[in-house]
């Protein structure tokens, strides 16, 4: 199915913490199929601001084994413009154009599996991971989840309620483990019984190690699953391959990438040769611009959803020149090999380019 | 024929052979308790129907499972208990797999096998195969086939009726250090001794003196899936008096009102005794048509020494073994199985006369009763129907 934008109803708006808002949309009855998703998977959302066509994929965190709205969680990033203006501005009653549901990152929940669920979570990266959770115990009424969820303080940690219902709620199948890594004390702490309710530190590979050693999976077919930013997921993953974890069993989404300053430099106005909907497009790459954005620039049509790396919606083959990608977090090393790249990501380092979609 | 099964199953070695291909091949074997492997590293092997199967624990504290055989010329490469860190090599040629089963090195690859030196030594198709390995109620269960069907949706269906006891909370009760709490070569058919083990009809007979603690009229059995599964309550006399009569400290865990002996025996060839004091794996190994090694490793309270001794001495003093429990069906020496007072002896008794009888040419199964010997036919027809159904999958 190809992924196609619909017009939503916001159906709730809610505060989660100072800084994370999540948007629940309604979903009409003829659009139930077309929206029907696994638990981790995002939606892509459209809006024009400042008159610009700008689009962000945002994690669901609802499950679809539950009767409830389609819901994101929308953290602010610092300057960012669809995330503020998101928190800020988004009312119930708005109109909002959605993608259908997309994404690599999902658990393959099945009634009749019985598996043992590691779960990390980092920040507003508990999105996906909530919606894994709650399918989980949901569904597969034998299996276990062992969950770590990181946060820098009290305040910034989301979907408390929920968690701590689903804890008390699943007492024998849910691990849940909390750590910050710049806890706020109270003074209330002082004469509060010394029952501590969080860990202290951050999701790295002394605390992931701690953690497996601790919860050893009860049922042996287990399965990590990693979300948060992107040192974050580096840690988690070194620590689980420390300790022999294959990497076919572990599961990763990167949030909030584009920290990192981005040096390379394109060449000026290379000339690119596109193969797109059986036709030939010859155009040239002005500065900076990636080649995802030359063809729609040039009004053509190319494949593309989430714009950040992320999708691989917009995948095309290179057949001559080198390229470089701002961001891939959907290609594998032997797709690169092989020559695939995401347009959106991608700035010439050559004077002629030739793709093909 | 014994009911549903002609007598051959129970002395052919035609019969020995197709079971061991068609059911302990093809089912998840029991393959010892988790505290066997328990730390990292550490390793049991066990035979499982025709397969060799070993177990190891990664640094991840995930179980795997591999067919314990060099892919060089097949030479076993693990005994049957011990410990390795990162990787397994076979003691004929040093060849060498890490704990997922690749293989990592050959001795003089280039001189010897030029043909592997093009490719990672992982992708030569040369790695272990695999098995598969879970738990279910602290027993770990091997399953020679890596895509088996999950371990709960094997045993899922007969979960609820066994017994609260959480048998990783209990200890191994044992005499001396690696020695099960019993292991004897019984000279009968693996089947005679499930049948027995299920056969609710014979307890107030063979174990009249024996196992009258319980209360077998009120006994409660049926079946869930291929399993069988069995509750009794104490009889009125040991429950008034329980929490000084019983041999060991009671298990926490029963409920005083549900306080019995659950003996469910799992499909084909494990059963637990889960009592109010103790908590039993009783595992049937066919060796040979006529001959089955049983082993039975049994579990009590992990409380303190002192708790073990005082509860001895308030069993000892109480009037309730002087009429339950130890009184043989006859008169005689104590080596006598039908005078020892054991009832384990007096169910091997039972088997091997049984098994003894087979070859006769009058030999047939005059009547079955119909309540109590229910389970018995029903057994005997999950054995044939298993073995039909892994017949065709193979065909």
């Amino acid at each position: 199915m190809m992924p196609k934008f619909h017009q939503l109803k916001v159906l709730e708006v809610q505060k989660e913490t100072e800084n994370a808002t999540s948007i629940a949309f309604d979903v009409p009855y003829n659009l139930y199929e077309t929206f029907n998703y696994k638990p981790g998977q995002y939606l892509t959302l459209k809006f024009i601001i400042n008159g610009e066509d700008v689009r962000r994929s945002y994690s669901l965190c609802s499950s679809p084994a539950l009767e409830e709205p389609l819901r994101i969680g929308v953290k602010r990033v610092k300057n960012g413009l669809v995330s503020n203006y998101i928190n800020d501005h988004l009312k119930i009653g708005d109109m909002v154009e959605v993608m259908t549901p997309e994404g690599r990152f999902f658990a393959d929940v099945k009634k009749e599996n019985y598996k043992s669920y590691y779960l990390f979570a980092a920040g507003s990266g508990i999105t996906p991971i909530l919606s894994i959770l709650k399918t989980v115990l949901l569904t597969e009424e034998r299996s276990y989840v062992y969950m770590m969820y990181g946060n820098k303080n009290q305040d910034t940690i989301m979907f408390t309620k929920e968690l701590e219902q689903l804890k008390s709620e699943y007492p024998d199948r849910f691990i849940f483990v909390q750590t910050l890594s710049r806890p706020k004390s109270n003074w209330s702490d002082l004469w509060s019984t010394s029952k501590k309710q969080f860990r202290k530190g951050r999701i790295d590979t002394e605390s992931v190690e701690w953690f497996i050693n601790e919860f050893p999976p009860y049922a042996q077919n287990t399965e990590y699953y990693i979300c948060g930013p992107g040192t974050m997921i580096e840690n988690t993953k070194s620590a689980l391959k420390n300790i022999d974890v294959p990497s076919e069993r572990i599961y990763v989404e990167s949030f909030g990438t584009n920290t990192s300053e981005d040096s390379v430099e394109s060449i000026d106005n290379a000339t690119l040769l596109a193969q797109l909907n059986g036709e030939l497009i010859k155009v040239s790459i002005p500065k900076d611009k990636t080649i995802l954005r030359t063809l729609i620039d040039a009004g053509k049509k190319p494949p593309y959803s989430c714009e950040g790396g992320v999708c691989s919606t917009c995948i095309c083959k290179l057949k001559k020149g080198k390229i470089h990608m701002k961001n891939n977090l959907a290609l594998s090393e032997n797709e690169v090999k092989e020559g695939y790249i995401l347009s959106c990501q991608s700035i010439p380092l050559t004077t002629h380019i030739e793709i093909e979609y | 024929m014994m009911h549903e099964l002609p007598v051959e199953a129970y002395t052919s070695q035609e019969w020995f052979d197709l079971e061991q291909q068609y059911i302990f091949s093809t089912t998840w074997q029991f393959a010892g308790l988790v505290e066997d492997v328990a730390n990292v590293g550490d390793y049991i092997a066990v035979q499982a129907g025709l397969n060799n199967i070993f177990i190891v624990k990664g640094r991840d504290h995930r179980l795997r499972a591999f067919h314990n055989m060099c892919r060089h010329r097949g030479t076993q490469l693990l005994r049957a208990v011990g410990k390795s860190q990162k990787a397994i090599t076979c003691p004929y040629h040093d060849w060498t797999y890490d704990l997922e089963g690749k293989l990592i090195s050959i001795p003089k690859k280039e001189q010897e096998f030029p043909e592997l030196c093009n490719k990672e030594l992982h992708k030569c198709d040369l790695n272990l195969h695999q098995a598969s390995v879970d738990i279910f109620k602290g027993m770990l269960f091997v399953h020679p086939d890596k895509n088996a069907p999950n371990i709960m949706s094997f045993f899922g269906e007969v979960e609820p009726y066994l017994g609260p006891h959480i048998p990783e909370e209990l200890i191994e009760y044992q005499e001396k250090k690696e020695v099960p709490f019993y292991s004897k070569e019984i000279n009968a058919n693996w089947k005679i001794i499930v049948e027995n083990y299920i056969d609710h009809y014979h307890l107030a007979h063979l174990h009249e003196g024996t196992l009258n603690m319980y209360d077998h009229s009120k006994a409660e059995f049926g079946w869930a899936g291929p399993h069988y599964w069995f509750y009794e309550p104490l009889a009125p006399a040991y429950l008034a008096d329980v929490k000084n009569a019983s041999p060991y400290p009671l298990i926490d865990k029963m409920p005083e009102d549900k306080m019995g002996a659950y003996v469910p025996w799992l499909f084909p060839n494990i059963g637990i005794t889960e009592s109010e004091s103790a908590w039993n794996t009783f595992h049937a190994i066919p060796l040979a048509p006529d001959k089955t090694l049983v082993v039975i490793r049994s579990k009590t309270m992990n409380v303190s020494e002192w708790e073990y001794t005082k509860q001895y001495t308030k069993s000892m003093a109480s009037k309730v073994w002087q009429t339950m429990g130890n009184k043989g069906k006859y008169e005689g020496d104590a080596n006598d199985p039908m005078a020892s007072g054991d009832f384990m002896a007096e169910d091997v008794y039972a088997c091997e006369q049984q098994q003894k009888s087979l070859r006769s040419p009058m030999f047939s199964v005059g009547a079955q009763a119909q309540k109590g010997e229910f389970a018995v036919s029903k057994f005997q027809r999950v054995v044939k129907e298993w073995i039909e159904k892994h017949k065709d999958d193979d065909a």
